[in-house]
């Protein structure tokens, strides 16, 4: 049998009395695979532990068959792995050009010509070719996001670890990344994190939800969004049926319920209808309210 | 228009593109004269075989010379210390190397040379008590986490976080201890060099330290106890000189070399590391 590209057993992570990740297994391959969850899920725990900058405190981690807990091994996963954190910092006065640079050094990419042409390449897919010489404090968020993303791509690693790529990037640039992220992952592990149920629904074939540190569900985009089939629906006022009730843009409510009901006006689900229905429909799930605002 | 003509060996260089700016200022001035060797010049381009602009490396040249950040002060002395280059700039990242920093603690030392230079006694007491806490703070904010802004990122990658530190720190001492030594040469004191061991001693406490505590709150709890122990020991002997004695410099020696084992046994216990110990 295969070795996955990553794998997980039993792994999980917990700060002081706090759980953050309980149980998780998984196995995971070349291809996009969407982490979707509320704040606190364990989102961050999880591609932390995966980008080997924070030890499980239980079960096991491998990436390309290297086991973290083993210094040497370690290294030799962090070679072969671009990893963009929640919130990056920049040194102060650093440009675009300066900042991939330097982590471009620590990365052991040592030789001027080849790093620099590097720099620009990755630069470059981040859509950043011509801001180079700026100096990041005076980008926008979504530019410096780029900036952030553009040093995981250094070197076109097997593994991408990326939590929550997209925050503050502009719709085009968001499709533009989307593009860059699919390509990449014909040969590449691309894992993301994000708020953005489009982002997954667009990008990625397999989705895996956490919720109070958990995997709630981990399977085919199309699956989840299926589940939630007959279970949305349009109407004048909030159902009091509805697990979850909005104001759409055309004045009348989306609903969404837990029980197929045959007596109402069915749209098709999207994600996010499937991810709050998953979410609101659980035993541990928080009110419908605070998840629909 | 003269009897002179350029010579063969200057024409094949302007036609090569080979010649310099001022050479091929004076050729092209001769040409815009000289009917003959424009007819040269038509005629050896179509001999001449003319090597090809390399346009892509011309052009990352010039973008080179607009996007790579240029070696600062501190970069460049470190390259001329030996450090390969790539290292070089790894280290003068560290913000323990930004202007204010620095400014902040070579005011605080200027003022302290310059109280000792006049004051006599207490003066060199200033000096002794604020020369031994510069290295050991500049030393931990150049590996302290919290002012490392890209942490994350950095962790991440394959180059060693332990090596990172004791180069930076190793390029502290490098470029403090001659400022502060030859600041040392205006104090009116027999031996102008007494804080130089207990200097050693507390970077040594602080990178030990470090392994259980931040950095910073390191070197902020040493600079501390030492700021206050100095005015007891002025207020006991009265004289500078008593940090001077041979069995209170060994101490400072053998606080630096404990430290120091400390620190090589919990390496894997800094900061930087913790997560993997």
């Amino acid at each position: 049998m295969a070795t996955a590209s990553i794998s997980l057993r039993a792994a999980g992570r917990t700060f002081g009395a706090t759980r953050a990740l309980a149980d998780v297994d998984l196995d995971l391959e070349p291809g996009v695979i969407g982490l979707l969850g509320p704040n606190g899920a364990g989102k961050t725990t999880l591609l932390r532990l995966l980008a080997t900058a924070l030890p499980p405190t239980q079960g096991q981690v491998r990436v390309l068959g290297l086991d973290p807990e083993v210094p040497a091994e370690r290294t030799g996963i962090r070679r072969q792995l671009g990893y963009l954190p929640q919130e990056v910092g920049f040194p102060h006065g650093f440009t675009a050009f300066a900042f991939v640079d330097y982590i471009a050094l620590l990365k052991e990419w040592t030789q001027p010509a080849a790093r620099h042409a590097e720099v620009r390449r990755v630069l470059g897919l981040v859509g950043l070719s011509d801001l180079g010489s700026k100096r990041i404090r005076a980008m926008s968020g979504g530019q410096r996001r780029r900036v952030a993303l553009a040093q995981a791509l250094l070197g076109s690693p097997p593994v991408l670890i990326l939590d929550e790529p997209t925050t503050g990037v502009d719709p085009e640039q968001r499709v533009t990344l989307r593009t860059l992220l699919a390509e990449i992952a014909r040969a590449s592990v691309v894992v993301l994190s994000t708020h953005q149920t489009e982002d997954v629904a667009a990008l990625c074939e397999r989705v895996i939800v956490l919720d109070r540190g958990r995997v709630r569900y981990d399977g085919p985009v199309t699956d989840l969004t299926a589940q939630a089939a007959g279970r949305v629906w349009l109407a004048d006022e909030p159902d009091p049926a509805a697990k979850v009730s909005w104001r759409t843009g055309t004045g009348r409510y989306r609903n969404v319920g837990t029980r197929v009901r045959d007596d109402v006006e069915h749209v098709e689900p999207s994600l996010e209808d499937a991810y709050l229905l998953l979410r609101g429909g659980s035993p541990e799930h928080e009110p419908a309210g605070e998840a629909a605002s | 228009m003269t009897g002179w003509h350029l010579d063969d060996d200057t024409l094949r260089r302007y036609v090569e593109r080979t010649d310099s700016l001022a050479e091929g200022t004076s050729a092209e001035q001769h040409l815009l004269s000289c009917e003959p060797c424009r007819d040269r010049v038509n005629a050896a381009v179509g001999v001449i075989e003319l090597s090809p602009i390399d346009f892509a490396a011309v052009w990352e040249r010039t973008r080179d010379t607009i996007e790579v950040p240029r070696p600062s002060v501190l970069e460049r002395l470190l390259r001329v210390a030996g450090l390969p280059a790539h290292e070089a700039r790894l280290v003068a990242v560290a913000s323990a190397f930004r202007g204010v920093w620095l400014t902040g603690l070579a005011a605080v030392l200027a003022f302290a040379t310059l109280a000792a230079a006049f004051g006599h006694a207490r003066g060199t007491w200033l000096f002794l008590a604020v020369a031994p806490v510069v290295p050991c703070l500049v030393v931990a904010s150049s590996y302290d986490p919290r002012l490392d802004p890209a942490l994350e990122p950095e962790l991440v990658t394959p180059y060693p976080a332990l090596r990172l530190i004791l180069l930076r720190t190793i390029a502290v001492l490098v470029l403090a201890l001659p400022v502060l030594l030859l600041l040392g040469l205006f104090i009116p004191t027999e031996e102008p060099f007494a804080w130089l061991l207990p200097a050693v001693g507390f970077v040594a406490v602080v990178l030990a330290a470090s392994t259980w505590f931040s950095p910073l709150r390191s070197a902020i709890a040493v600079s501390s106890g030492w700021l206050a122990v100095v005015p007891l020991l002025a207020a006991r002997s009265g004289s500078p000189e008593a940090v001077l004695q041979a069995r209170v410099q060994a101490a400072f020696l053998a606080l630096a070399a404990a430290s120091f084992v400390v620190f090589l046994a919990r390496r894997r216990r800094l900061t930087q590391l913790r997560p993997w110990r």
